[in-house]
């Protein structure tokens, strides 16, 4: 902004200390200098001033100001000094005028500039702002119903959409301190370079709150691996999505879900994540069913699957952890999920027991004669949980149990065997089969805490066809 | 009322106007809806359409709103969904 | 119309050059804009044989319109 040599004071009627400065105001005009007054409220303040109207607050948004009165000494188009509130001292020493404050107290606070009241920092960007946001600007019809707008402009999965106003989504970019126009991935099917800005329109119109973007954002970069493979897990036939786990302190932090009702409704955070990484392949990357999503079925965790796992009453270490993290660490991981199969075992008081029924239940993933193809996620819920540690099972003691359960002969397991065509290939039937691949299994905690439940979340196809479940942390 | 602006969400590869339905190559095979909005002389002008219409061979189905102050009411509009293929509206002064 | 459209029926609306200001503003404020033919004014008081001729005039841009 241009300010012009001399001084410049920002000021505002209702600020006691900008009241207490008119006399050294007068006094400086008086000496001579060039003095701006510029006021932000009330254009008759101070009066015989002859203050600048600044109740639209552009001179102060643009000029940066917090408090007032701020006084602002420029030299050759330069501010040369910056003074905030009243200090006696440092305005007689800034201006040069001896006895400027004379009569006045030491000094003074001052107080904060309208150009910080709740809400108009948004409101100034939007306005004044100019362009830090990119994207192409759809003007609605004035007689468009807004929902029914965006509805009919194909952005929606089906649910209402928060409209993406500047105001929200500038609103939303204050969660992350990443720069709008940085690249976070490129988006399948198109192939499209997705901003931080494009995941932020998208989070407004899921439904999400500003300290949600950073999770937002890890699960886009985490899905869009070629890993996690998330153009294949569109295109297939098959029923599973992204599934969003959500490990260490921002899960807390921001309210999510971790215990009753976990995998369920009603948690905003939960919900919306999941939602906005589904907006995001849809809008961004442009996959849609009926389009590059070919899914036979679906599944209701397609619309959002996100939830945290319970962490602090947790026998083992956190997911993240166990795939590599340090402890402790904020963390999502995406994992290709086909939905929920819950089990109940509600008597097995034996690691051994509960085990079984574990295996038993976890065979029948996708078919019981599949085997190696598909993967699956545990999630043990607390209860069941405390089978494990009053036994002292760890994680990886209950995996070791399930692998040795998890085998079958080839021969049970075969096209035709047991009078189902299908099956494994012919050429198995002599071999030991584990229903999973090395890694297929994923195994979390978290649910409510009266249940004699767990969850199974089968999984989709592993290797270079599927999905490979990805663990990045979360960069806020 | 003001006008509303959002931030695009897509990828920005399609434009941002709102395209019309796809058209059928011909008409010839199709049904064609004509719906008189009701204002005067409109029928006569709809039944000289509907007469070139029959004479090529494509099927005319019509349909009268109630009047023509309104919209058309939903089970009008529902029917011409689905029974035609392409809909006429006319004629407004 | 756009009722219409939004059910995936292509459609057409027939009206007179009267309405030529009002069809934009109206598609400007639902921001679409439907497919139209415009005809001579007046209506009312043109006589059969006048509304035919009319109707022939127009068939070529109405069927134009409503395929590809």
């Amino acid at each position: 902004m241009d300010l012009p040599d001399g001084y410049t004071v920002f000021v505002k009627a209702t600020c006691p200390t900008c009241q207490t400065v008119v006399p050294a105001l007068t006094r400086l005009r008086e000496q001579g200098a060039d003095l701006t007054v510029i006021t932000q409220d009330d254009p008759g303040f101070p009066a015989g001033l002859h203050p600048l109207d600044d109740t639209e607050l552009r001179r102060s948004y643009e000029a940066g100001v917090e408090i007032v009165p701020t006084l602002l000494r420029v030299e050759g188009g330069r501010v040369t000094d910056t003074l905030c509130g009243w200090l006696r001292a440092d305005w007689e020493r800034v201006t040069g005028v001896a006895g400027l404050g004379e009569g006045l107290p030491e000094h003074s606070a001052g107080c904060g500039s309208r150009t910080l009241d709740p809400g108009m920092p948004e409101r100034l960007a939007a306005r004044y702002g100019g362009d830090i946001l990119r994207s192409r600007r759809v003007e609605l019809g004035e007689l468009e119903d807004v929902f029914e707008a965006m509805d009919q402009r194909g952005w929606s999965d089906g649910l209402p959409l928060v409209p993406p106003t500047r105001e929200r989504v500038l609103r939303m970019l204050e969660g992350t301190s990443r720069d709008p126009s940085e690249v976070v991935a490129v988006v399948p099917p198109d192939l499209v370079e997705c901003t931080v800005e494009k995941v932020a329109i998208n989070a407004v119109m899921a439904g999400c709150r500003p300290d949600y973007l950073p999770v937002v954002l890890t699960a886009v970069e985490a899905a869009c691996t070629d890993e996690f493979n998330v153009h294949g897990l569109l295109a297939t036939t098959w029923a599973a999505g992204p599934v969003v786990v959500v490990n260490g302190p921002i899960a807390e932090r921001i309210g999510m879900n971790s215990g009753g009702n976990a995998l369920g409704q009603g948690n905003r955070a939960n919900a919306t994540i999941g939602r906005a990484l589904q907006l995001v392949v849809r809008n961004v990357g442009g996959g849609r069913p009926g389009g590059v999503d070919r899914a036979a079925h679906g599944n209701p965790g397609k619309y959002t699957f996100c939830f945290a796992e319970a962490e602090r009453s947790s026998p083992w270490e956190a997911l993240a952890v166990e795939r590599g993290l340090p402890a402790g660490t904020s963390a999502v991981t995406l994992f290709a999920g086909s939905g929920v199969q819950p089990l109940s075992d509600q008597l097995s008081r034996t690691p051994e027991s509960l085990a079984r029924s574990y295996a038993a239940c976890l065979q029948v993933v996708a078919h019981p004669k599949l085997v190696l193809t598909w993967d699956a996620m545990l999630v043990v819920s607390p209860e069941h949980a405390r089978v494990f540690r009053e036994a002292g099972w760890s994680k990886a003691r209950l995996r070791e149990e399930l692998d040795g359960l998890l085998r079958r002969p080839g021969a049970e397991l075969v096209r035709g065997a047991g009078g189902i065509a299908e099956g494994v290939p012919e050429s198995l039937a002599g071999a030991e089969l584990p229903k999973f691949r090395p890694g297929g299994l994923l195994i979390v905690h978290a649910g409510g805490t009266a249940g004699l439940f767990a969850a199974i979340i089968g999984g989709w196809a592993s290797g270079a066809v599927g999905s490979e479940p990805v663990t990045r942390e979360v960069r806020e | 009322m003001t006008t509303i602006e959002l931030l695009d969400p897509t990828s920005e590869r399609q434009p941002v106007t709102r395209e019309r339905v796809a058209r059928p190559a011909t008409l010839e095979g199709l049904t064609v809806g004509l719906l008189d909005i009701s204002k005067p002389r409109g029928d006569v002008f709809l039944d000289r359409l509907e007469e070139l219409l029959s004479s090529r061979g494509v099927e005319v189905l019509r349909y009268r709103k109630p009047t023509f102050t309104k919209p058309a009411p939903a089970d009008l509009r529902y029917e011409i969904s689905v029974r035609c293929d392409a809909v006429v509206e006319a004629l407004a002064d | 119309m756009t009722e219409l459209e939004v059910r995936g029926l292509p459609a057409v609306f027939v009206a007179s050059v009267e309405f030529v200001e009002a069809a934009a503003a109206q598609a400007r404020a639902l921001g679409f804009e439907p497919a139209s033919v415009f005809v001579p004014h007046p209506i009312q008081d043109r006589t059969d044989d006048e509304m035919r001729a009319l109707a022939e005039a127009a068939a070529g841009e109405v069927w134009a319109k409503l395929t590809i």
